[in-house]
């Protein structure tokens, strides 16, 4: 068995269905011995650009333990479910069990970002010309 | 002749010694690509290659969940 990630959106409307949809991976994936690691469920996002015209999705992820066909039944349901508008499934080396960075904003926001390496760049070119440093 | 005093580049993650960049880390990836959405060279960043390479994985993993967009044009 193998560990993946995987990053579904659902179509605002289908909101409600959430729960539903989870306990049917869930059994899906408990049901061949595998297990579910992590489960996240970020809510409703504004997406970065519309998809399929809608511009919110509900995002939830999930990190599995389980074999190839459970995850080809996992995506497959994925395919056809209308509600699924988008997903991705990374293989991960190993299982990931602590919150990712998406379920625990603002509390150490603060330390990141003041040394932004974007900000003080100089002009392009990294000729060394003697007169850097 | 004007000299500019230039403040030296150093590769954030090799200083932090992070071991895997998270493509869900949005405050980290921000940092790294344009108001245009592209993503910053290294040359610019100073991003050792090997964190340079993950780096480009996670915002392109980023942008097609929509976290980050791929333009400005969207």
């Amino acid at each position: 068995m193998r560990h993946y990630e995987i990053v579904f959106l659902v179509h605002p409307d289908q909101s409600e269905q959430v729960p539903a949809m989870i306990e049917r991976y869930r059994g899906i994936i408990t049901a061949s011995g595998g297990a579910i690691h992590r489960l996240e469920d970020w809510g409703r996002r504004q997406l970065a650009f519309p998809i399929a015209k809608v511009h919110k999705a509900h995002y939830v992820l999930m990190n599995v333990e389980c074999d190839k066909p459970t995850l080809d039944e996992l995506t497959g349901s994925f395919r056809f479910s209308d509600a699924v508008i988008r997903n991705i499934v990374i293989a991960m080396p190993a299982a990931v069990t602590e919150a990712s960075p998406m379920n625990r904003p603002e509390e150490e926001g603060a330390p990141r970002g003041d040394d932004n390496p974007v900000a003080d760049r100089g002009d392009r070119g990294d000729r060394d010309d003697g007169m850097a440093d | 002749m004007a000299r500019f005093f230039r403040r030296r580049k150093f590769c954030k993650f090799t200083a932090e010694g992070i071991e895997r960049i998270d493509y869900k880390d949005l405050a980290t990836l921000k940092g790294y690509i344009t108001e245009t959405g592209k993503i910053v060279p290294s040359r610019i960043t100073g991003t050792r290659s090997n964190y340079q390479r993950q780096l480009s994985l996670a915002v392109k993993r980023a942008r097609f969940l929509a976290l980050l967009p791929y333009t400005d044009q969207h």
